[in-house]
């Protein structure tokens, strides 16, 4: 019975760039264009980066120079689960005095799940409880930062020479104002940013937002090119007979996990520093309001915004399905509860013959021609025992039971198809007032907000025919 | 309180704590300085149980001797085998262990479960709700981790559980009853 609950049964049409099919509650509304919104329609922006496990925010300037990195906290190689710091007390001489030995503390890092250890690598145990740990360094740091220097300065300087170009052809009745500074505004691979960030899937270039500031000499870097060797170190003699100890090999999750090193047997494989999460904002592209705003915080799960789906639409839910059989009308009990405060008046249409959203429908579906009035959600209401009749009339063939601000009622399913899973949509019509209109200040003793109508296309799944 | 026959003695030797609420049957022996907490189960069925020194035996941790599953308990041919199990063992909480050998310095942590046909070596850990039925001997270190039953080999072995075994000899007489230890072997221990 629990699966017919499942939000994946119930999907809502956004008809945004592309249509998507989802579940309500993974939908936002936009209340100022009154459209749905999905997670594909909205510009994602960064708000803060926190540490998932000493919940410490970051300022995003910090997190990019410690790549994206927590200062204090580890995670295991092995099991990428957090690492915990443990003491243990061991013998060391006194300063003073070296025949004596005295209790000391030594901090190792554990991991919990897999009992993986510093003391695995060869990692002495330190002294200090934090900040002791150090990362391997690479390598190829020195050649990378030489590489990535000398490609900025060649960005730059093919950013200017285009620029230079684009501002030479232009007409000569062009403002002065428009000078060197305003240009590099405009990128190297993109149309201009705010395009670039509302086209969903576009690259964002690396090397953007490092800029040589105007009148520093720009210095030659000189690079030397990859050497290409000829002869490579042979393998060694016995590389096909030794046999091989599984313990050691590292997965290639493992490997990969420190592209620095890529180890191959697992008494390589240091701790890396903690990666940060972070808490994203949501904003409509059409007009660019905030749809979902989270908490600064990153203790606190709240949001400053929130406009989702689920607090305005209201939501259909399965009840139970009877026993579908080919052909033969089946009456399903649906639920539609009302989030608002104030009375919804609902009615449903069938799709009609050629609709271009109703692609997935199997099955025939008659829905209930009466409009269906839904109560305000009231939150008190279930404290409140002697509960007033709602004095709703409804009519029993449609209308099942009603409970504050849900009713459950029929619909009627004629299964097209003899085999696979029966799918019905239609379309679901219900008023919207929008409390976010401006208030008129002249008119007074008048509705403080229209209603209007929206449509939505809702599909449902409901399972296969019983056989 | 009426009990099913037993068809062996418990002796439970002298130094370890047995709480009256655990339920033991067979065969049992326990050595010095195991605790064996309320509500863990003990049963020696298709043969007697041996447990070591040391060892912590945590709330319904089911240690059973059985029958294997594809022999009726009245087949005549059936010899009765012993579980052994050594020192310093760790058995959490909710464990299932079926092995008929395990060594020294393993833990078996919660809602795990060892079949009948691994032999635990020592200073191996069975992680939280790892099943173990395969037919092998399991390599000194290892340490079973995750939903998909990941092998890792460490450097030492689990640390003895001393600290813990030490407090709850103390804690655990202040609030259950104990069953009577046997300094010889022939009187049954029941209190």
């Amino acid at each position: 019975m629990a699966t017919l609950l499942q939000p994946e049964k119930v999907l809502y049409l956004v008809r945004g760039e592309k249509k998507i099919r989802v579940p309500l509650s993974q939908l936002y509304f936009c209340r100022y264009c009154s459209e749905l919104r999905s997670l594909e329609c909205v510009s994602h922006e960064v708000d803060s980066h926190f540490c998932p496990s000493c919940l410490e925010n970051m300022p995003s300037a910090e997190a990019k120079l410690k790549k994206n990195r927590c200062a204090n906290c580890f995670d295991c190689p092995c099991c990428m689960h957090t690492l915990s710091t443990r003491a243990t007390n061991i013998p060391a001489p006194l300063p003073d005095d070296p025949t004596k030995t005295t209790m000391k503390k030594a901090y190792y890092l554990a991991c919990g799940f897999c009992r993986w250890t510093s003391r695995d690598v060869g990692m002495a145990d330190k002294s200090v409880a934090s900040g002791g740990w150090q990362e391997p360094e690479n390598p190829h740091t020195q050649r990378i930062n030489k590489l990535i220097e000398y490609y900025q300065q060649l960005a730059q300087r093919e950013k200017l020479e285009r620029d230079r170009k684009k501002l030479a052809r232009r007409r000569p009745f062009m403002p002065q104002a428009f000078s060197q500074h305003t240009i590099h505004v405009v990128e190297k691979y993109g149309l201009g940013t705010r395009l670039q960030r509302q086209r969903s899937g576009a690259p964002i270039s690396a090397l953007y937002g490092l800029s040589l500031k105007e009148g520093e000499d720009q210095k030659e870097i000189t690079i030397e090119s990859a050497q290409a060797l000829d002869e490579v170190e042979p393998l060694p003699e016995d590389y096909y007979t030794r046999p091989v100890n599984l313990p050691e090999v590292t997965t290639l999750r493992q490997r990969l996990l420190q592209p620095d090193f890529q180890p191959a047997g697992a008494s390589q494989l240091h701790p890396r520093h903690k990666h940060l999460l972070m808490k994203r904002s949501l904003r409509c592209r059409k007009c660019e309001h905030n749809l979902s705003k989270p908490e600064f915080n990153p203790t606190s799960i709240k949001f400053k915004i929130q406009l989702v789906a689920v607090s305005y639409i209201p939501e259909v839910r399965i009840m139970s399905i009877p026993n579908l059989r080919h052909l033969k009308e089946s009456q399903v009990l649906l639920t539609l509860t009302n989030p608002v405060e104030n009375i919804t008046h609902v009615s449903l249409y069938t799709c009609e013959e050629g609709d271009p959203d109703d692609i997935n429908s199997t099955a025939k579906v008659l829905v209930p021609s009466k409009e269906l009035v839904l109560a305000g959600k009231d939150a008190a209401a279930e404290y409140d025992e002697l509960a007033e009749p709602q004095g709703f009339q409804d009519d029993p063939d449609v209308v099942a039971f009603r409970k504050s601000n849900k009713i459950g009622f029929f619909i009627k399913v004629i299964p097209q198809r003899e085999e696979g899973d029966v799918t019905v949509a239609f379309k679901l019509r219900h008023d919207f007032r929008n409390l976010a209109a401006p208030i008129r200040p002249t008119e007074e003793g008048e509705a403080t907000s229209e209603a209007i109508w929206l449509t939505h296309h809702v599909e449902l799944s409901l399972g296969p025919l019983a056989t | 309180l009426s009990e099913e026959t037993e068809s062996g003695v418990v002796k439970i030797a002298a130094g370890a704590v047995v709480c009256v609420e655990s339920d033991i049957r067979g065969d049992v022996t326990i050595g010095a300085r195991t605790v064996v907490h309320p509500k863990a189960r003990i049963i020696a069925e298709a043969g007697p149980i041996v447990i070591g020194e040391g060892n912590l035996i945590e709330e319904q941790a089911l240690i059973i001797n059985s029958y294997p599953e594809n022999i009726l308990p009245d087949a005549e041919d059936v010899e009765p085998k012993t579980m052994s199990i050594g020192i310093n063992n760790v058995f959490e909480v909710g464990c299932v262990s079926q092995a008929l050998k395990i060594g020294d310095n393993n833990v078996i942590e919660s809602k795990a479960e060892v079949g009948r046909n691994v032999i635990l070596s020592s200073g191996c850990i069975v992680g939280a709700c790892c099943q173990v039925n395969t037919c092998e001997v399991i390599q000194e270190n290892t340490v079973i981790y995750g939903s998909e039953c990941l092998r890792r080999v460490q450097t030492e072995r689990p640390q003895p559980q001393t600290l813990q075994l030490d407090f709850l000899m103390k804690i655990l007489p202040n609030y259950h009853h104990l069953k009577k230890t046997v300094k010889g072997n022939s009187t049954p221990a029941r209190s």
